[in-house]
């Protein structure tokens, strides 16, 4: 049973992040590209993680996944704000569709 | 092939194609934001492979990864930001 619902969200983390990945071939400007990758990537990695802890249980092993899951959830938004800081300030704008 | 294996191959595929993006991006900023992908995918590909061999000292060079990916990606964006003047 633990399995099955481990197997469930493993699957759906793979679907958003297929779908983070298609959003940056879709769009053809800068800003939307940053917005839909990292949403979407972060959610991926946090489905993917909490998969990873229902399949494997209460143990020393998903005490150290989540670690890595607190530390991905506070790094990965301040690293993409940097990026499209970078960009703002260096003076790319934003094209009108 | 068992099911984490196949999640493995997935998981490479997608960083190919976020790799795709780094080389073709028509801007700096494309090629920093496919970098950053590629980080977080190679991130979850470690955390699957260490279950898949259920040894958890692999996990500590996920924690390693995701610090030096945050550092190096937010120093290339301040790099960036000031013109070569760190």
């Amino acid at each position: 049973m633990r399995e099955q619902i481990g197997n469930i969200l493993i699957v759906t983390a793979l679907i958003f992040i297929f779908f983070g990945v298609y959003g940056i071939f879709k769009f053809k400007d800068f800003y939307p590209r940053i917005l839909i990758s990292s949403k979407v990537d972060t959610v991926g990695l946090i489905t993917l993680m909490l998969g990873i802890i229902v399949k494997s249980g209460i143990n020393f092993f998903s005490l150290k996944v989540l670690i890595i899951l607190l530390l991905v959830i506070i790094t990965n938004p301040l690293s993409t704000h940097s990026i499209a800081r970078s960009a703002y300030i260096s003076g790319y704008k934003v094209k009108k569709e | 092939m068992g099911f984490n294996q196949i999640v493995l191959l997935i998981i490479a595929i997608l960083g190919l194609a976020a790799l795709v993006r780094t080389i073709l991006g028509p801007t700096v900023w494309d090629r920093i934001l496919g970098l950053n992908l590629l980080s977080s995918k190679v991130i979850m590909s470690i955390v699957v492979f260490a279950f898949s061999l259920n040894k958890s000292y692999l996990l500590d060079i996920a924690i390693i990864y995701a610090l030096f990916g945050f550092i190096s990606i937010v120093m290339i964006a301040r790099f960036i930001e000031k013109r070569g003047d760190l």
